[in-house]
């Protein structure tokens, strides 16, 4: 197993090409997928979650890493002092 | 009275078990370890096969104790229980330490014990014991850090139980003995006992602001003890809220914030299994919130979600566990690189992070789900995004950044010295991963462990069809723009080796403002107390004692002796006044007449 994971460590530039292909893949996938009905406004926007996804996760770790950095973040002995 | 039906109890195997395992370990070791696999196997059979719809009645003291309570809500989470606890105790089969399995099969025999009760009595008690048995498996890592976190962690649910008993006995004063039956309560004509209760439950599953206990506690246990921990308190507490509370908005809310805190903090923390812990606040959000919203599918989608968390939760603990059993670490920032010399932990801890992101084909994506397109269908739009951004964090922490930068951060090779688990805590890993990946199809293995066969366990009849073509649409594009936000954001999400400050700062600073004020002001004012009684109060005491000695002697004395003096002669003259002759009477009564008479004329 781990020959295999170092297989395919050492190759990821393929990795990586089959990722964004799966990326390509998903909004192409969305333009032909059977919509609900919707629940809300976003649903009928095609490409919308990926959106979603895409600046969700940009916003939760600026944010988070932000509100860590200048409050939550304190040395391993905090409590202790 | 006593009926004997209680023994059918699966409690009581795990019970026994605890009580045989030390004796048998005397004769030989390998037979504790053929005990830690039957006894759960034999809870399974129990629970799947021979649970009469009520039994183990008891009349106690003129309240009536039901320790049996079986329908289909109680049968799915006895079925995953049972089943966690012998993959749990297979994981822990290399510890030869008796206790850690005692402590381990008691806090099992908690939490079945309260999904089986049907009195707040008996939950009560069990609802103890769960707190009891865990707080060992704390103490059992034996390091300071987790002798200090178990007595904050007993401590916070001591206080959590005493609210929960409060509201017992609150309801008991209101609604009398029918009261005492736990059962769903009415949202309309709820009294501050209920609220009680609910708050009682809601520690227990980490609600924020009283979730603290988790991340604090979780990290610290000992690496088997937490594979328990993360299943089974947060869990129960499910299922009571489910039994109890469903349909109640404040859930629906609460537990939409709670998937949010957890992941956010599991975005920044650097300790992989305080990472998973504040995972399991946000993973049992989903499930507070499909509670609070009440409806059919929300309900059922809350069971199917705590079944699938428990499995993939657990075989994350497991993998990380295993890391940290190995290495002796489990920081992020001390690991990488451990491809090549732990792969197969590699493989597992990945199984169980697509499925805690809810990939298609895994347990996530079917039950996740379901509360989440329940939101939908309630028209609570607010609630369902904030659903969905928080499984984008989920992927982004738990399903990438964990094994990321476990088992690569860029390393080429990890300097650690460290091979693959032991076969024991592989096999535990491989049947939670077996789990996870079969309940994502349909019919699993001959029509048993799919999702169909999950579905069919659920407390309401089942209306839903998890793969949609939007549904598989909308999960690919958000996983995918996720990993790609994670692919860019890589550098900037590099844990640093800092700790992170949450609500416990409130009673671990507030202990040591307690500690200051007993140290500085209250023992001040004891020395200060102290010196004035040494310099005033003994002196006037003393004062005083030579007082009351000189009034003993001159005053107390002088009577005492003045008095039986005066007695001794005032009897000496009466004797001499008592003549007996009759005239001397009467002629001294006279007098005495006229004197009284004289005195009232005068006086008038």
């Amino acid at each position: 197993m781990g020959q295999i994971i170092t297989y395919l460590r050492n190759n990821s530039s393929g990795l990586k090409f089959i990722f964004f292909g799966f990326l390509i893949f998903t909004i192409v996938f969305d333009v032909f997928a059977n919509r609900h009905e919707p629940h809300f406004w976003g649903d009928s926007i095609i490409g919308f979650w990926a959106m979603f996804g895409g600046f969700g996760c940009l916003v939760m770790s600026v944010v988070c890493k932000g509100l860590y950095k200048n409050w939550l973040k304190k040395d391993d002995n905090y409590y202790d002092k | 009275m006593i009926n004997s039906s209680i023994f059918m109890h699966p409690t009581t195997f795990f019970i026994i078990g605890a009580i045989l395992l030390p004796l048998v370990k005397r004769v030989h070791i390998s037979l504790q370890k053929v005990i830690l696999v039957v006894v759960p196997v034999l809870a399974i059979i129990q629970v799947n096969m021979a649970l009469p719809e009520s039994f183990g009645l008891v009349n106690y003291l003129g309240f009536d104790l039901i320790f049996g309570r079986v329908d289909k809500l109680t049968l799915i989470f006895l079925n995953i229980f049972t089943i966690m606890a012998l993959i749990g105790s297979i994981y822990g089969l290399h510890v030869n330490e008796s206790g850690q399995h005692i402590a381990g099969w008691l806090y099992v025999a908690g939490s079945l014990g309260v999904t089986l009760c049907g009195d707040y009595l008996t939950l009560f008690v069990f609802w103890e014991l769960m707190a009891f048995a865990s707080t060992f498996l704390i103490w059992y890592r034996k390091k300071k850090k987790s002798i200090e976190a178990g007595f904050r962690y007993l401590l916070v649910h001591t206080a959590g139980g005493l609210v929960l008993l409060a509201g017992i006995f609150l309801r008991y004063k209101n609604v009398g003995m029918e009261g005492m039956a736990f059962e769903h309560i009415a949202a309309n004509g709820v009294t501050t006992a209920d609220y009680l209760i609910m708050i009682g439950f809601m520690l227990n599953a980490a609600v924020p602001p009283i979730h603290a206990w988790l991340p604090d506690a979780y990290p610290e246990a000992t690496v088997t003890g937490a594979v328990f921990m993360c299943a089974f308190t947060t869990k129960t507490a499910v299922y009571v809220l489910a039994r109890g509370f469903a349909g109640y908005e404040v859930l629906a809310i609460m537990g939409a914030i709670m998937t949010l805190y957890g992941v956010g903090y599991a975005i920044v923390e650097s300790d992989a299994r305080r990472i998973l812990a504040y995972h399991i606040v946000s993973q049992v959000g989903y499930m507070v919130c499909g509670i609070g919203i009440g409806t059919a599918m929300a309900v059922n989608g809350a069971c199917a979600h705590a079944y699938a968390h428990i499995l993939y939760k657990a075989l994350l603990f497991m993998g990380v566990g295993a890391v940290l059993e190995m290495t002796g670490r489990s920081r992020l920032t001390e690991l990488g690189g451990l491809y090549a010399k732990m792969p197969w932990a590699l493989v597992f801890t990945v199984i169980g992070g697509i499925a805690i992101s809810g990939f298609p084909l895994t347990s996530g994506f079917i039950s996740k789900s379901m509360i989440i397109a329940a939101a939908g269908e309630h028209h609570q739009i607010g609630i369902m995004i904030l659903l969905t951004l928080a499984a984008v964090g989920t992927f982004l922490s738990v399903g990438i950044k964990l094994p990321y930068f476990i088992w690569f951060g860029g390393k080429d090779k990890s300097d650690i010295e460290c091979k693959d688990a032991p076969w024991n805590m592989n096999l535990g890993m491989l049947m939670a991963a077996f789990f996870c990946i079969v309940l994502g199809f349909k019919n699993g293995i001959f029509g048993y462990f799919g999702y169909d066969w999950l579905y069919a366990m659920l407390p309401n009849a089942v209306d839903y069809h998890p793969y949609t073509s939007y549904h598989l649409s909308e999960t690919f594009q958000i996983l995918g723009f996720t990993g790609f936000g994670f692919f860019l954001l890589r550098k900037y999400l590099t844990p640093k080796p800092y700790m992170c400050l949450d609500l416990d700062w409130f009673y671990r600073k507030g202990a040591r403002v307690f500690m200051w004020l007993a140290l500085k002001p209250v023992t001040a004012v004891n020395n200060f107390t102290d010196n004035v009684w040494k310099s005033i109060g003994l002196a006037f005491t003393m004062a005083t004692a030579k007082m009351f000695s000189w009034f003993d002697r001159e005053g107390i004395d002088w009577v005492i002796d003045g008095s039986a003096k005066s007695v001794v002669n005032g009897g000496d003259q009466i004797r001499h006044i008592e003549t007996g002759k009759i005239q001397q009477y009467i002629g001294f009564a006279v007098a005495m007449i006229f004197i009284v008479l004289i005195a009232v004329i005068f006086n008038f």
